[in-house]
């Protein structure tokens, strides 16, 4: 049994940073192998601009995980890199490391693996009746982060929008494109309404909701952004979204006076939901692991998370399901501590066993 | 003898769903000499809502009692507890607070002689979890619908 | 969608809205993972299968869509495709369509006739009776499958292919044809029925409303095309029975519409050479509402004037409204005239697909599209299209009292003499 082996964390977002970090300061060597060119996940590259539900800036939570990794001498990374395959088993795997620009593969040995691979976000392309790449001034909550963080927010034409919606769980919790709930969306447009409002004090906001879902102490946000923002909120779905060629008319019923609804709005938001990307999906099939009916990734034990389906394989984060940062930076700490575990289970003497 | 009917758009079949003010019962109507007056000539305007328009709101955001209108979210708590709307279908007082943010004039209109039925009990200043006093809510609308003589 | 992929933000700042990883735009899939209608459209498809497998087994013939019928291929909702019939077409005409728009079908057969193609206007046609069926709930899935059948059977006789002008009949032989397929009961329950009449079950494979006929043919009456339609606006309204019941089985285009709305008809109007206008309430109904007409005609009629015309008018520079099935053109056309009674300005004439094909390839206004029969005023659309209506109403004067007079016999279409014979002792 080789423990001195490295072990490979394959996603850099929150989840597989926290456990490089964890790893590496416990003096264990570490290769994370991310897919895009910066670390970071989904925070970074969507550009948020806070993080719900305390709105601390991202780089106040993810900088120094950043940092600390690619200064760690124990933590090598690869960027640009995916894993092709993985063979052996716990203490020793060999892998094969693709590097996606000079496709040059290295083969390495580790002793275990954490995936935390992350989601994407639902394409709202597919569910036509928002019109999203279609209709200007029809953006995604993702989209909206990276305006917001510039401090400015326009529609197409350059133009402040006066009238705004969310649409919340576009993509989610519907037959026809994702039956679950993402989870964090709700807290996500809410935390991104208060923004906006700061940002546009005199535009009026209306929060198109199913139900709100503002999990444990994400609820302050929720009313936060009604008693001191004035923040509408409209019970009901949307069915249509028409752009007249100035404005997006918005379809729907507002179900608490059983009326259907047709009002203007300059800019729509849609709270588009988290769905297992292709990285997830390349990673299952590469180190054969099992996912759930979602495509999710599946868990050894339900309500235990980092066990996966195999001995030595560990996951984390957003890959699993669908969950919040502070809640992906957890299951990396989780899965680090597994991996600890395990390489001092493997380090005793076999009859120790 | 007048072509309209008793009540308004009494022949329409389904006529229970629909509003007084959205049927348009014309007493004489013609077109190139036919006669199109009373049933022949019935409109029915849709119901669909067009705008939200927060005038009267702000109004009673700005009344002593009703200044915590924007707090509500709609759980129906006062609803549940109001001695008024067990006896009444037509009171709620949630629905109520609901119409006047939103600002659907045709809902209010329907409803603008059912709001002070409340018996300012304060059973829903009781139990609502939000604080928005809807009793004093009650109070403010009346007071804001009586200064528009609506 | 590439100009919306950047937003300025100052001077000298884009920020970039969609960039990495954009999924290719697929309708099949978001329709394939759709619950539609009767379910999923895996179902519809196993319906298919079994219809073929109840064909092997001898328990029912199939009426293919062979060779001798020159079919062209589309693709429908559910991605399948679908063949559709060119020629030797038996026309299942529709109840209404007569009655109330006499044109519609006049100016169908007069756009065959032109490019050649054989059909059999038969007498021995009876109605769907889903008129009954979705009108009032009467009737019931064995007297509709019964009566279904029998009209396919006549087809099958003659050896024409059914094309149904009918939005309504097309969207109930739809669904009575599931049920037969998937319904032992009810196949046996026919089969008795149908034998008292001396028929048989023949189930079609395919069943094709004469918009997806015109949609296949647009080139070529395009080819044919007599007036420069390039000014001319239309808004098309599809026809809720033709693509709601049902909707696995009608025809969408990936370069029509985006391929989230059927390609028939919008199809035929570009093809022609004429802008379509897109307008707020696209999805609606016309109004007709089915049971509304009969029952809530002030409802029925408003909410054609309010939902539809209105907003069409108002909202775009539309000079007409095409559409494909004989309730829509009906209620959209003829609502208009109380409204207009009371003083709402907004007008706009409604045509079916056929007529503004036939007018554009030359059809007399009158004889062929009988435009007198339609309410809403016409006369700026046939400006705009370059058609001379004024002389083509003196014409049609003279044409009328020469019949008066004796003179003369009415014009009757005839289309091309037939190629197929039809089926011996059947
Ligand atoms: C718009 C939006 C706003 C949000 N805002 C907040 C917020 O304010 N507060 C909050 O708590 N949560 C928020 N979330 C949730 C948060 O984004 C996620 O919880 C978090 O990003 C999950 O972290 P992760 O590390 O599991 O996955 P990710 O952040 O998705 O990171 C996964 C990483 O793995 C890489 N990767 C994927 N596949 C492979 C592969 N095959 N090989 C190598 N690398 C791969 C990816 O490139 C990525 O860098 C928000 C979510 C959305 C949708
Ligand atoms: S109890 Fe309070 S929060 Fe709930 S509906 Fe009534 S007023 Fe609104
Ligand atoms: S104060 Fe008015 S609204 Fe409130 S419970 Fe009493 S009667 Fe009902």
């Amino acid at each position: 049994m080789r423990t001195e082996n490295p072990v490979l964390i394959i996603g850099g977002g929150p989840a597989g940073l926290r456990a490089a970090v964890d790893l590496s300061e416990m003096g264990i060597e570490v290769i994370l192998v991310e897919k895009r060119n910066e670390l970071g996940g989904a925070p970074v590259r969507w550009k948020y601009k806070t993080l719900a539900p305390m709105m601390r800036p991202t780089e106040e939570v993810m900088n120094p995980l950043i940092e600390h990794v690619e200064k760690s001498e124990l933590v090598k990374v690869y960027k640009n890199s995916i894993v092709e395959e993985a063979k052996g088993n716990a203490g020793n795997f060999v892998i094969r490391i693709k590097n996606g620009l000079d496709n040059r593969v290295e083969s390495l040995n580790v002793s275990a693996i954490i995936v935390a691979t992350g989601f994407e976000h639902f394409d709202a392309r597919i569910d036509p009746r928002y019109g999203y790449g279609k209709n200007p001034n029809v953006i995604g909550i993702h989209e909206l982060e990276a305006m917001l963080k510039s401090g400015r927010v326009v529609k197409h034409d350059g133009q402040p929008p006066e009238r705004i919606a969310f649409i919340f769980c576009v993509g989610s919790r519907d037959r026809a494109t994702n039956p679950w709930c993402c989870t964090v969306c709700c807290g996500v447009s809410i935390k991104q309404a208060i923004e906006l409002k700061e940002i546009l004090p005199d535009s009026q906001i209306y929060m198109i909701y199913m139900d709100v879902r503002t999990f444990g102490l994400w609820e302050k946000l929720y009313w936060k952004s009604m008693e001191e923002y004035g923040i509408n909120y409209i019970r009901g779905r949307v069915s249509e979204i028409y752009y007249t060629g100035e404005k997006l008319l918005v379809k729907g019923e507002d179900t608490l006076v059983r009326g259907p609804f047709e009002v203007l709005f300059d800019m729509v938001v849609l709270a588009v939901g988290m769905e297992p990307g292709q990285g997830t999906k390349q990673v299952a099939k590469a180190l054969d692991l099992a996912i759930n009916e979602f495509g999710f990734l599946e868990p050894k034990h339900p309500n235990i998370h980092h066990d996966s389906s195999k001995e030595g394989i560990f996951l984390a984060g957003a890959c699993v399901a669908p969950m919040s940062v502070e809640e992906a930076i957890a299951e990396g700490s989780a899965a680090a501590m597994q991996v600890v575990k395990l390489l001092h289970r493997l380090a005793k003497p076999i009859e120790a066993r | 003898m007048s072509k309209k009917s008793k009540k308004k758009g009494a022949f329409i079949i389904e006529r229970e769903y629909i509003d007084d003010q959205r049927i348009i019962e014309p007493e004489h109507l013609k077109l190139e000499e036919v006669d199109m007056s009373g049933r022949w000539g019935v409109l029915v305007l849709p119901r669909t809502i067009e705008e939200f328009n927060h005038s009267l709101y702000e109004e009673i955001k700005n009344h002593p009692r009703g200044r915590n209108i924007h707090k509500c979210w709609q759980c129906g708590n006062c609803t549940a507890a109001c001695p008024v709307a067990e006896e009444n279908p037509l009171f709620n007082p949630r629905y109520f607070i609901h119409i006047v943010k939103m600002g659907y004039k045709l809902e209010l209109e329907k409803f603008k002689d059912y709001i002070y039925l409340c018996g300012s009990c304060g059973r829903c200043s009781e139990v609502c979890p939000k604080g928005v006093d809807p009793s004093g809510v009650m109070e403010a609308i009346g007071t804001v619908l009586r200064r528009y003589k609506l | 969608m590439s100009d919306m992929n950047t937003v300025k933000i100052s001077d000298k700042e884009e920020l970039e809205i969609k960039t990495e990883q954009a999924k290719l735009f697929e309708r099949s899939m978001f329709a394939a993972k759709s619950h539609l209608s009767y379910g999923t459209v895996e179902e519809y498809l196993k319906m298919l299968r079994k219809m073929r497998e109840l064909e092997k087994q001898g328990e029912i013939e199939v009426f293919h869509v062979t060779d001798e019928f020159e079919p062209v291929t589309v693709k429908t909702l559910s991605g399948r495709e679908k063949k559709i019939p060119t020629i030797e077409l038996w026309q299942h005409k529709s109840c209404g369509q007569c009655g109330h728009i006499p044109g519609y079908v006049t100016a169908l057969y007069w756009i065959m006739s032109n490019l050649g193609i054989p059909y059999v206007d038969d007498t021995n046609q009876t109605s769907c009776t889903a008129w009954n069926y979705y009108g009032s709930g009467t009737s019931n899935p064995v007297a509709l499958t019964a009566v279904f059948l029998r009209n396919m059977h006549v087809a099958w006789e003659k050896n024409a292919y059914p094309l149904i002008h009918c939005g309504t009949s097309y969207g109930d032989y739809k669904e009575v044809r599931f049920l037969l397929v998937m319904n032992r009961d009810i196949r046996e329950k026919v089969r008795a029925i149908l034998k008292k009449i001396d028929r048989d079950v023949v189930v079609p494979e395919e069943l094709v409303h004469y918009s997806e006929w015109l949609h296949v043919m647009r080139d070529k009456i395009a080819e044919r095309r007599k007036y420069d339609v390039s000014g001319v606006t239309v808004a098309v309204h599809a026809a809720c029975h033709t693509y709601k019941l049902m909707p696995e089985d009608y025809t969408y285009s990936e370069d029509i519409l985006d391929g989230i709305r059927p390609a028939p008809t919008t199809s035929v109007a570009l093809a022609l050479g004429a802008k379509v206008a897109d307008y707020r309430n696209w999805y609606d109904c016309c109004g007709f509402g089915f049971r509304h007409i009969l029952t809530e005609r002030e409802i029925s009629r408003s909410f054609a004037y309010f939902r539809k015309v209105q907003p069409i008018v108002k909202e775009t520079k539309a000079d007409v409204i095409i559409t494909h099935d004989t309730g829509c053109v009906t209620t959209l056309d003829k609502s208009q005239v109380v409204p207009l009674a009371h003083g709402y300005k907004e007008t706009i004439p409604v045509l079916s697909d056929s007529q503004f094909a036939a007018l554009a390839m030359g059809a007399h206004p009158f004889i062929v599209c009988q435009l007198h029969w339609h309410i809403a005023d016409w006369r700026n659309l046939l400006n705009k299209m370059g058609i001379d209506w004024e002389r083509y109403k003196q014409d049609y004067k003279r044409y009328i009292e020469e019949i008066k007079k004796g003179l003369r016999k009415p014009d009757f279409i005839k289309p091309p003499s037939r190629r197929l014979p039809p089926r011996k002792n059947s």
